[in-house]
C-alpha cells in the first residue's frame, strides 16, 4: 500500500516536471471565425479605452465579418518592450497589429520582426506626418511602423511673472538664465525656483540631454563614431552642471527628479519654468489646480544661434512579421493612424497627432486647445538617435550624463568614457 | 535503517531532489551555461565564447562599482538592523500593558510590500515636500532641505535607512523568539547570585542568543546582497551609479538591453558571492552549536 501511494505520487510529480520542460502548447494561432477572421491589436491601457473601443468597432463596420481583440499590456515601458521581446523571439503570432515605443522600432525592425510596410505606404503616403516620427520608423529607407501619436519636450513658463517683469518667453538658454535670475532676485521668495527639469539617472534624463546637445548643433552618434567628443555635446553639458552648481538657476533637487516630481513642484507654484511633455498642460487648468491661468507653453530654448530642438516620443504602430493576417493588420493600421482617428484620439485622449494637418484643424482647436500650440515642439522633434542599439547606448549613457550634471566627472571625461563604451556597441554590427 | 527500507526511502525522497533540481540547479547551472556565450537574440548574436564574459568582467568599472555599492550597504544596514532589531527584541520581551499590540504594530513595516514602502519613502525624501527635510527643519537640526536621493553621499545612506526601517522588525522577530528561548531560572539564578543588568546580558543572554544573531545575519546578508526593488524605485541606480547595485546591473543588462550572455555572467558572479557569505555564515552557526 506504501509503495503504491509513493508510486502514484511520482507519476504525478513526473506529469508536472514534464509539463512544465516542455511548456504549455504553443498558441494555435487565429482562427478564423464564420465567414472573416479576426485580429488582436496589443497596446498599452489608454487613458480611456471606451474611445479606442469605439473606433475599433467603426472598423470592424466598415470590414464585416472581421473581429479585432484588443490585448492591453502593463502600463510600464520596459515591461512592454519584455513582452514583445519574448513573444517575438519565439516568432509568436499571438497579437497581428501593436503599438511601438518610437526608440524601439530600429531594434525590432533589424531583428525581422515587424512587416516592410513600404510597398503600402510610400514616401508620399508618409508625407503628411511629422519628419520625427517617420524618420523614427525608417530603418535602410524601408518604413516599419506608421506614427499613431507624437510627443515632444516642451518649456513650461509661469506667464503672470514673465509678463509682470516685461518678458517675453526665452528662446535661448542665456535669455533663459537672464530672466529667472531678474525675477527670482525681484520676487525675493525663497520658495520659488528658477528652471525644474528631470535630471535622475533614468531614461528621461537622456531626453533632457538631447535637448540640450541637439541645441548647441550637436548629436551622439556620427556614423560608426560617437559625436559626444565634440565641443558642442561638452559645453551643452557643462551648462547643465552650471545651470545647478554655477547659476543655481536649477535647483539641486532635479539630480533626483524625474517628470512627476517635477509637475508637481511647477504645479505648486514654486517654479518659473519647467520642462515637461505636454500632458501637464490640461492638469495644471483643471479647477483644483494652483497655477490654473498661469501657466504658458514655449518651444524649449537652444543655444545661441541653433533651434530649439525638443525630443520625440509618441507611439507608432507596427504589424508583426509573424501574423498570419498581414494584410488585415496592415488596414488596421492604415486606419487606425489616418487623419480622422487621429483626430479623435487628439481630442478625446489627448494624444498630439503625429499628422501636421490636424495642429490647424478648426474643429481640434475648439475640442481640445492645448493641442494646436505645440505644433512648434512637435514639428522640430528629434528622435533619439535613430539605432538598433538605442537601448543599450542609453544605459551606458545615464550614468555618465548624471556624473557630469552633478560635477562627479568634468564633462569632457564623462563624454569620453560614454564614447567609448558607445563606440564598442557600435563594433557589434560587424560581428 | 533496515535494507528493505532504503529503496522505498530513496523513492520517496526522489519528487522533492526532482524538484529542487527543476526548480534551483537547473536554472543555476543553465545561467552558467549562457554566461560562457555572447548572446544577444535581438541582434541574431549567440555564440560560444568561453570565458570571456569573465574576463571582461574583471575589467568592468561598472561592475566593481556596482559590487562595493552592494557590499557597503549589506554590511552598514545590516550592522544597523542586527543592533536596532536586538534593542527592539530585548523591548518586546518585557511585559508591559499593551504589548500584544505594540508586538503587531512594530511588524507592520516588515509586512509592506517593499515597492509600496518604496513609494512611501520616495515621499518622505523629496527634498521639496519631503516630510523628513521638514521634520529636520523643524527641530533645527537642518537650516535648509536636503536632496537626500540626488546626492551621492546621501542616496545610498538614504537607500540603507529605508531598508533598515523596513526589517529591523524582522531581525528584532528573530531575536525575540531567541530570547523567549531562554530559561527564566538561569536569569534567577543569576539575580540570586547578585549579577548586574549588564553583567546578564553579557554573560546568559547574549551568548544563548547569539546562534539566532548569526541566523538573523545570514538571512540579512543574503538578501541585502540582493537588493533590488528599493533602489529600483527609489534612485534607478543613481545619481551617477552610486547606488547601483549588481542586481540592478543584473536586471538592466538581461531585461532592458538584453545582453544575456554578459547579464547572465554578472548574475553568476552575484550568486558565488553570496554563496560564500553564506558557506562562512554556516560553518559560523555551526561551531557555534558544537562549540
Amino acid at each position: 500500500m506504501r509503495s503504491r501511494i509513493s508510486r502514484l505520487g511520482f507519476g504525478a510529480f513526473f506529469i508536472i516536471v514534464l509539463s512544465i520542460l516542455t511548456g504549455c502548447t504553443r498558441d494555435e494561432g487565429i482562427k478564423d471565425i464564420e465567414g472573416g477572421a479576426r485580429i488582436v491589436f496589443a497596446h498599452f491601457k489608454v487613458p480611456s479605452p471606451e474611445t479606442l473601443s469605439g473606433l475599433i468597432e467603426a472598423f470592424e463596420r466598415q470590414n464585416p465579418g472581421v473581429k479585432v481583440i484588443e490585448e492591453i499590456l502593463p502600463t510600464s515601458t520596459d515591461q512592454q518592450h519584455q513582452f514583445y521581446v519574448t513573444a517575438l523571439e519565439g516568432r509568436s503570432a499571438a497579437f497581428d497589429v501593436f503599438a511601438l515605443d518610437v526608440i524601439w522600432i530600429q531594434e525590432f525592425a533589424r531583428a525581422g520582426w515587424l512587416l516592410d510596410l513600404t510597398p503600402r505606404l510610400g514616401a508620399d503616403r508618409l508625407a503628411g506626418f511629422l519628419p520625427g516620427p517617420v524618420e523614427a520608423a525608417t530603418y535602410k529607407d524601408r518604413i516599419y511602423a506608421v506614427p499613431w501619436f507624437a510627443n515632444a519636450g516642451i518649456l513650461y513658463f509661469r506667464k503672470d511673472l514673465l509678463w509682470k517683469y516685461g518678458f517675453a518667453p526665452p528662446r535661448t538658454f542665456t535669455e533663459l538664465s537672464h530672466q529667472a535670475r531678474v525675477i527670482l532676485e525681484g520676487e525675493r521668495d525663497s520658495n520659488l525656483k528658477g528652471f525644474v527639469w528631470q535630471g535622475k539617472q533614468y531614461e528621461g534624463l537622456i531626453c533632457v540631454a538631447l535637448e540640450f546637445i541637439h541645441g548647441n548643433g550637436g548629436a551622439v552618434l556620427d556614423g560608426r563614431q560617437s559625436a559626444l567628443r565634440d565641443k558642442q555635446a561638452v559645453e551643452a553639458l557643462q551648462l547643465m552642471h552650471d545651470l545647478i552648481a554655477v547659476d543655481k538657476i536649477s535647483p539641486h533637487l532635479v539630480t533626483s527628479a524625474d517628470e512627476e516630481a517635477t509637475r508637481h513642484l511647477f504645479g505648486a507654484g514654486r517654479a518659473i519654468f519647467m520642462r515637461n511633455w505636454p500632458y501637464a498642460l490640461a492638469l495644471y487648468e483643471q479647477e483644483d489646480s494652483k497655477v490654473r491661468g498661469r501657466v504658458d507653453i514655449a518651444p524649449l530654448p537652444s543655444f545661441e544661434g541653433y533651434q530649439s530642438a525638443p525630443t520625440l516620443g509618441g507611439w507608432l504602430l507596427g504589424v508583426n512579421r509573424f501574423s498570419t493576417r498581414s494584410d488585415l493588420a496592415r488596414k488596421l493600421v492604415e486606419f487606425l493612424t489616418s487623419q480622422s482617428v487621429q483626430k479623435v484620439l487628439a481630442i478625446k485622449l489627448g494624444f498630439p497627432p503625429a499628422r501636421h494637418a490636424l495642429y490647424h484643424d478648426a474643429e481640434l482647436k475648439m475640442a481640445n486647445p492645448f493641442i494646436p500650440p505645440l505644433y512648434e515642439a512637435m514639428r522640430r522633434a528629434r528622435p533619439r538617435p535613430v539605432t538598433p542599439f538605442y537601448l543599450m547606448i542609453s544605459q551606458l549613457l545615464q550614468p555618465e550624463l548624471s556624473a557630469a550634471i552633478m560635477g562627479v566627472k568634468p564633462p569632457e571625461r564623462a563624454l569620453e568614457d560614454a564614447s567609448r563604451l558607445i563606440e564598442h556597441i557600435l563594433k557589434l554590427e560587424r560581428e | 535503517m533496515r535494507k528493505d527500507e532504503i529503496r522505498p526511502a530513496l523513492l520517496m525522497i526522489l519528487p522533492a531532489c526532482l524538484f529542487i533540481g527543476v526548480v534551483a540547479i537547473f536554472p543555476i547551472l543553465n545561467a552558467f551555461r549562457i554566461s560562457l556565450d555572447r548572446r544577444m537574440p535581438v541582434f541574431g548574436i549567440s555564440y560560444f565564447v568561453g570565458l570571456d564574459n569573465y574576463r571582461f568582467l574583471l575589467q568592468d568599472p561598472r561592475f566593481w562599482q556596482s559590487f562595493l555599492n552592494t557590499a557597503y550597504f549589506s554590511l552598514l544596514s545590516v550592522s544597523l538592523e542586527l543592533a536596532l532589531g536586538l534593542l527592539l527584541a530585548i523591548l518586546l520581551h518585557g511585559s508591559f500593558r499593551g504589548r500584544g499590540l505594540f508586538r503587531a504594530v512594530v511588524l507592520i513595516p516588515w509586512a509592506i510590500p517593499t515597492v509600496v514602502s518604496a513609494r512611501m519613502w520616495e515621499w518622505i525624501l523629496n527634498p521639496d515636500f519631503g516630510l523628513l527635510n521638514y521634520l529636520l527643519q523643524q527641530i533645527g537640526l537642518l537650516s535648509s532641505p536636503l536632496n537626500w536621493l540626488g546626492d551621492r553621499v546621501l542616496a545610498m545612506h538614504a537607500l540603507i535607512m529605508a531598508d533598515v526601517w523596513k526589517t529591523s522588525p524582522f531581525v528584532a522577530l528573530i531575536l525575540l523568539a531567541g530570547l523567549q528561548m531562554i530559561p527564566e531560572e538561569l536569569y534567577e539564578a543569576a539575580r540570586v547570585d547578585g549579577a548586574g543588568g549588564w553583567q546578564i546580558f553579557r554573560r546568559i543572554t547574549f551568548p544563548l542568543l547569539l546562534p539566532f544573531i548569526l541566523i538573523a545575519f545570514l538571512f540579512r546578508t543574503l538578501d541585502a546582497f540582493r537588493i533590488f526593488d528599493l533602489v529600483y524605485v527609489l534612485t534607478g541606480g543613481g545619481p551617477a551609479n552610486t547606488t547601483e547595485t549588481l542586481s540592478l546591473y543584473a536586471y538592466k543588462l538581461l531585461f532592458q538591453t538584453l545582453q544575456f550572455g554578459y547579464g547572465s555572467a554578472v548574475a553568476v558572479a552575484t550568486f558565488l558571492t553570496v554563496l560564500l557569505i553564506s558557506t562562512v555564515c554556516i560553518l559560523l552557526v555551526k561551531r557555534q552549536h558544537h562549540g
